[in-house]
């Protein structure tokens, strides 16, 4: 609990807290992340709520229910929508559908027309289609969901590893620290977005894959860091009285030196979000990134670049993105306030 | 400190075989390469395209594919055919386009003019226009040009470059057809007059310039403010005003040159610039650069393009890195390279 309840990270977090877009926005950014954690109820082909002949149905995260549950001539899944049509006259059934009633991975086609289907509000498509008939506000939102878990995941893996090698580094030194200082030159000199595409046009990853093989090769940067400051660390006075009381080399890793150096990562944690959520896009945008038919706003580019005059493809992703981009640099911009906090002078 | 350079070097040698035999390794290890390609397209009945999985097998005989294998290098362990590439390399031979049959070197040369376009605009726009207003933010910190500009440098600093290009290209290229689709120059670019020319390569790089200087405007704005606010609060301004100089004056004289040193630590690099190029700014814009080069080079595994662009662009990241060093050390008498607690 001493990482987070001593008076410099009090200070820290008072400080935070009073650059008030920063502080609004991390606010905001947490709740559009909860909420697209609760995506299935947010745009969704399945009802949220029906009652059907007094009997109340969650099916929302419940079993498939077919539609002869509900009295209807067949045993498919039930269609909400026209179950909410048909039931909208007769009394005891009652149908409530998610804000955006449509599935990002449905298909729904309009007789008379090809997709993309601009946007409309009879349709309730309310930002359109893309080129296969999918609800662009509903892929938009599964999207974000996909890339934030995967621009977090990614962040926790290279800290954890960064971390570890950093740390190892600065603590050893000696030819530990000399072996993987050369393999981190190396690595960081690999142009690896270039490697990664390499990699990924021949095995088609999935969600994990793509997360390791991005993790093998985005760690470098925080070890640079870990390194540094745990030499900084050991060479002081407190770490040496450690030493000298008897403690044991993970006692004064874990105990004395981790909890000094490690807060300071938390600068660095906007960037790597922001950092991870472009690299996922790009590389969904060339086609070396998730397979389809995940949701992704990369996918949806590629799809908007292709199809110009839809204008509104590109339009809803690159609004999403300055919205989430824009919100996640002002957090990063009042965490370094936070952290050093730069009392402007001039004399004249 | 030359000692130091010297051996700064001579370290280039391991760390550029670190990096290309890393990649040389996966390039082999990875299925779809060349000879797999090559089989396919036979079983098609010689239709081109990229497959993303080739089945092995086909209806080549054993003869023939050792024989493909050999003139492709991959009959041998993966070690010793490195060593025979290095050693071309070494000897200025970048080999085979196993898709054009052309040597590697010319068909990045060809691409040199528009990289060196793009990349000498980007280096002197950002330049003339972020020193100034990097200057102009810092001593007027928190006036109305500084917020205004602020937000403009902030999306910029936000939003990856790309993202901005495709922007760009839906508005002004698909919905309101201000400016081409994409590519360098147009089709009846030779019928031009020379004036014509300059104004067709302008008409197509408008959009695709914004795009390349909305991430450095922003990055090297924020560093010139910063640097000019960390200056101006330290001690030898407090002098420099004591002894009378106005703030433009004292700024002018001592502050610029030293807020200036930041700037330099990343010039060096611009010799990247050669073989600059963002893959997914070209293929946003279809332009026949480099970056474009590459990204086709990979769906097509076509190794030797791959490897021989990689080859360049380290050595000229890595020489780079040391002539930024260089230029540090140049602008800045404090700092001493390869002294004592340099690491």
């Amino acid at each position: 609990m001493s990482l987070f309840n001593n008076p410099v990270a009090r200070k820290r977090w008072q400080r935070f807290r009073e650059s008030r877009r920063g502080y609004f926005s991390a606010w905001i950014l947490l709740a559009l992340t909860l909420c697209s954690f609760g995506a299935e109820m947010l745009a969704n082909n399945r009802a949220l709520v029906v009652i059907h002949n007094g009997e109340w149905h969650f099916p929302t995260y419940g079993d498939v229910l077919s539609g002869k549950d509900f009295g209807l001539d067949y045993s498919y899944e039930v269609n909400y929508r026209e179950l909410k049509s048909q039931s909208a006259g007769s009394d005891g059934s009652w149908v409530l559908m998610p804000p955006i009633p449509f599935s990002p991975l449905e298909t729904d086609l309009i007789a008379g027309d090809f997709p993309p289907h601009a946007p409309s509000l009879d349709s309730r498509h309310y930002l359109g289609t893309d080129t296969s008939g999918r609800d662009v506000a509903a892929r938009l939102i599964y999207g974000f969901r996909t890339a934030i878990t995967f621009s977090l995941l990614l962040l926790f893996f290279n800290y954890a590893v960064g971390v570890a090698i950093g740390c190892m580094m600065g603590f050893w030194g000696g030819a530990f620290d000399l072996v993987f200082q050369r393999i981190i030159e190396i690595w960081s000199n690999i142009p690896f977005l270039y490697v990664i595409m390499i990699v990924a046009s021949v095995i088609t990853p999935g969600f994990w894959t793509l997360l390791f093989i991005m993790a093998f090769f985005g760690w470098t940067s925080m070890t640079w860091y870990m390194r540094t400051a745990t030499y900084k660390e050991v060479a002081r006075d407190y770490v040496m009285a450690a030493r000298a009381l008897g403690a044991s080399g993970p006692r004064i890793v874990f105990r004395h030196i981790l909890p000094n150096s490690v807060s300071t990562l938390v600068t660095f944690v906007p960037f790597s979000v922001a950092s991870g959520i472009t690299s996922l896009t790009a590389l969904d945008y060339l086609g070396f990134g998730l397979p389809p038919p995940v949701s992704s706003w990369g996918e949806l580019l590629k799809q908007g670049t292709e199809n110009l005059e839809s204008l509104w493809l590109v339009g809803s992703v690159v609004v999403a993105m300055t919205v989430i981009l824009m919100l996640v640099a002002y957090i990063g911009e009042a965490i370094r306030d936070a952290y050093d906090p730069r009392k402007f002078s001039f004399y004249e | 400190m030359t000692g130091y350079f010297v051996r700064r070097f001579l370290l280039i040698i391991p760390t550029f075989i670190g990096i290309t035999l890393l990649v040389f390794a996966i390039t082999r290890v990875v299925p779809g390469g060349p000879i797999e390609r090559l089989m396919t397209q036979i079983q098609l009945g010689g239709e081109t395209g990229a497959l993303h999985r080739s089945q092995g097998g086909g209806t080549l005989s054993d003869e023939q594919l050792d024989e493909l294998k050999r003139y492709y290098g991959f009959d041998k362990p993966m070690l010793s055919s490195y060593a025979i590439w290095l050693k071309k390399v070494v000897q200025f031979d970048l080999g085979l386009s196993t898709r054009y049959q052309d040597p590697v070197w010319q068909i990045i040369k060809e691409r040199f003019p528009i990289s060196i376009f793009y990349g000498l605009t980007t280096l002197i726009l950002t330049y003339v226009v972020c020193i100034p207003l990097g200057l102009a933010k810092g001593m007027y910190h928190g006036s109305a040009l500084d917020s205004w500009s602020s937000a403009v440098v902030f999306l910029g600093y936000a939003l990856p470059s790309y993202v901005i290009g495709i922007a760009l290209i839906s508005l002004f290229a698909g919905y309101w057809d201000i400016f081409p689709l994409g590519g360098f120059i147009s089709d009846n670019y030779d019928d031009l007059s020379t004036f014509g020319k300059a104004a067709d390569i302008f008409h197509h790089s408008v959009l695709p310039l914004i795009a390349y200087l909305a991430g450095s405007f922003a990055v090297t704005t924020l560093m010139m403010k910063n640097s000019l606010m960390d200056n101006l609060s330290s001690d030898y301004m407090r002098t420099a005003t004591a002894k009378g100089l106005s703030r433009g004056e004292s700024v002018r004289g001592h502050a610029l040159r030293n807020s200036l040193i930041p700037v330099a630590t990343s010039f060096g690099n611009n010799i990247s610039l050669l073989l600059g190029g963002s893959f997914l700014i070209e293929t946003i814009f279809n332009i026949d650069g480099i970056g474009l080069l590459g990204y086709e080079a990979i769906i097509e595994r076509d190794y030797p393009i791959v490897m021989g662009i990689l080859v360049i662009s380290s050595l000229l990241y890595l020489i780079g890195n040391i002539l930024s060093d260089i230029c540090v050390a140049l602008v800045d008498p404090r700092i001493r390279f390869g002294g004592r607690g340099a690491a």
